[in-house]
């Protein structure tokens, strides 16, 4: 009796999930685009997991950082005003799907899993791989070196899986990128592993605290597109923001936030800037 | 023939919208049943821990001597009035690297992040367990304990044998009640990576964002494991139900 009533239970939870998420599909067939036009706002899904990308600034209070100026920037060209809700690797898919924002700017690579229940902004906005930070004398130089080892990642980084897959690494998944970096300096893990900016802008802005540690492998980790995530078949808000992100790269805007938020080594944007500026065959 | 029942349940789950793929990606799967074995353990580990820090914590809080009920009494406020996972932060991060220092070195230290998690969750619901007892043992009549002294009984088998067994019936639906928060309380092994089933459910979420598909087999796994709970305790309740007492 216990294991029927149990089951049930079971089933009913899994219908009125299902149910909420076909509602909240159903309704959006679409219309993001009009939406956005009609309320003349983008609501705008950001993480705040640290500088360059995503902070708060400590003096005035205010969200900073690349991804909130593409935000702001996107904004500006499809002509309205920005929201921003900061979101977390939990939360970030279920914000989306639910309607809350209507695109994601929260750090998100391009993966096959992902780009199976979302759309994505075809242009990519920025490249980025994951880069170890360790002490210097830790006698790693390469991913291989890395087999059986303690590796410190954050929850909701992509790294977990071609660090344990590929080079067998006992992966440490610690809920953010600044309890991370303890846990290294509490020798909890060998190397921790980030996107590539953040670990450099941290290096270049406290370099007392960090002068026993470096980037000590030299090549980055699985180097993939960040692009802009949007809800399955919204093509028309995909193809505006797609229009926008080729002219922030054509006219040099890219590069500019790039630059302004301290991005340490923008070689991509650069080059996309080249790419999208070329001037089209007549 | 598990693996058909598997696909077939797959693809089932994804006629409704809900995404279980991950169950056929036996790399994923594998820390996943992994996780839910160590937070069996884990809960396994720390119910003992905690109910025999609580004992012990309720025996010198009822002492009567100073000396010790006074350190204890600070020990359980300290515990009760701050949150869990600060606690845990802090014995993961603060203590344990002071630990490291003294030892010289990381790889000296032999306290593990699940040993943490196990120390943490037991003692802080040894402080609840505590009060609950210290309640229990007060509501012994006075007379009682008088009698028991009377008849020659050192303050140690007044414990043992009259105000503490009587403490525990009473006690019985509180402690039962802590128990089932320790369970739920091993989530925040999460925090330090301890690899339970929600650090597990979290690293396959953040791959493949099914946060709500893994958050139902978490709210059944932590729902089937409290309801065995809350039977275990119900039958321990009447087994030690003493005729007429009242408890």
């Amino acid at each position: 009796m216990a294991r029927i009533s149990s089951f049930k239970s079971c089933l009913g939870a899994l219908a009125l999930a299902s149910l909420s998420l076909i509602a909240s599909r159903a309704a959006q067939a679409d219309a993001t685009l009009n939406r956005i036009k009609g309320r003349q706002k983008l609501t705008v899904g950001i993480i705040l997991s640290g500088a360059p990308f995503g902070y708060i600034d400590p003096q005035s209070r205010a969200e900073k950082g690349f991804n909130i100026d593409l935000a702001r920037a996107l904004a500006e060209k499809l002509g309205v005003k920005v929201e921003l809700v900061t979101v977390t690797p939990p939360n970030r898919v279920q914000f989306l799907q639910q309607g809350k924002v209507d695109i994601l700017i929260a750090n998100m690579q391009f993966t096959e899993d992902r780009a199976k229940i979302m759309d994505h902004v075809q242009t990519p906005y920025d490249r980025a791989g994951g880069a170890a930070l360790g002490r210097k004398d830790s006698g790693i130089k390469d991913w291989a070196d890395l087999k059986g080892k303690p590796v410190c990642i954050s929850q909701g980084s992509n790294y977990a899986q071609p660090l344990a897959d590929t080079y067998g690494a006992a992966v440490k998944g610690i809920p953010s990128q600044p309890e991370s970096m303890l846990a290294l300096q509490g020798g909890n893990c060998v190397v921790a592993v980030h996107v590539a900016p953040t670990i450099k802008l941290l290096l270049a802005d406290r370099p007392n605290e960090w002068k026993d540690y470096a980037v000590i492998i030299p090549t980055e980790l699985e180097p993939a597109d960040s692009v802009i995530w949007l809800r399955k078949g919204e093509r028309d808000t995909g193809a505006a923001l797609d229009a926008a992100v080729r002219d922030l790269h054509a006219s040099g805007a890219m590069l500019e936030m790039a630059k302004a938020n301290r991005l340490v080594d923008p070689t991509f944007i650069e080059e996309a800037r080249r790419t999208y500026a070329a001037p089209a065959k007549p | 023939m598990i693996d058909h029942a598997v696909r077939t349940f797959i693809a089932l789950a994804g006629e409704i919208g809900l995404h279980y793929d991950f169950l056929a990606s036996p790399s994923e799967v594998r820390p996943w049943i992994a996780g839910m074995g160590t937070t069996l353990l884990l809960i396994l580990l720390a119910i003992p821990l905690s109910l025999a820090a609580g004992v012990a914590f309720a025996a010198a809080l009822t002492s009567g001597r100073p000396w010790l009920a006074g350190p204890v009494r600070t020990y359980v406020e300290l515990t009760r009035n701050t949150p869990t996972l600060v606690q845990l932060m802090f014995a993961f991060f603060a203590l344990n690297m002071l630990l490291s220092k003294a030892l010289g070195g990381a790889a000296n230290n032999p306290f593990t992040p699940f040993f943490w998690v196990v120390a943490v969750t037991g003692l802080h619901i040894a402080a609840f367990h505590a009060e609950a007892l210290r309640g229990g043992i007060e509501a012994v009549p006075a007379a009682m304990v008088e009698t028991a002294h009377a008849i020659g009984f050192s303050g140690f088998e007044v414990l043992r044998y009259v105000t503490l067994p009587l403490a525990l019936r009473t006690a019985m639906p509180a402690i039962v009640n802590n128990l089932v928060n320790l369970v739920k309380l091993t989530t925040i092994g999460s925090a330090i990576a301890v690899g339970e089933v929600t650090y597990a459910s979290i690293m396959i979420w953040t791959q493949r964002d099914n946060v709500l598909e893994l958050m139902i087999v978490i709210l059944l796994f932590f729902g089937l494991i409290n309801t065995a709970l809350s039977q275990i305790g119900r039958y321990v309740e009447r087994r030690l139900a003493v005729p007429g007492y009242g408890v």
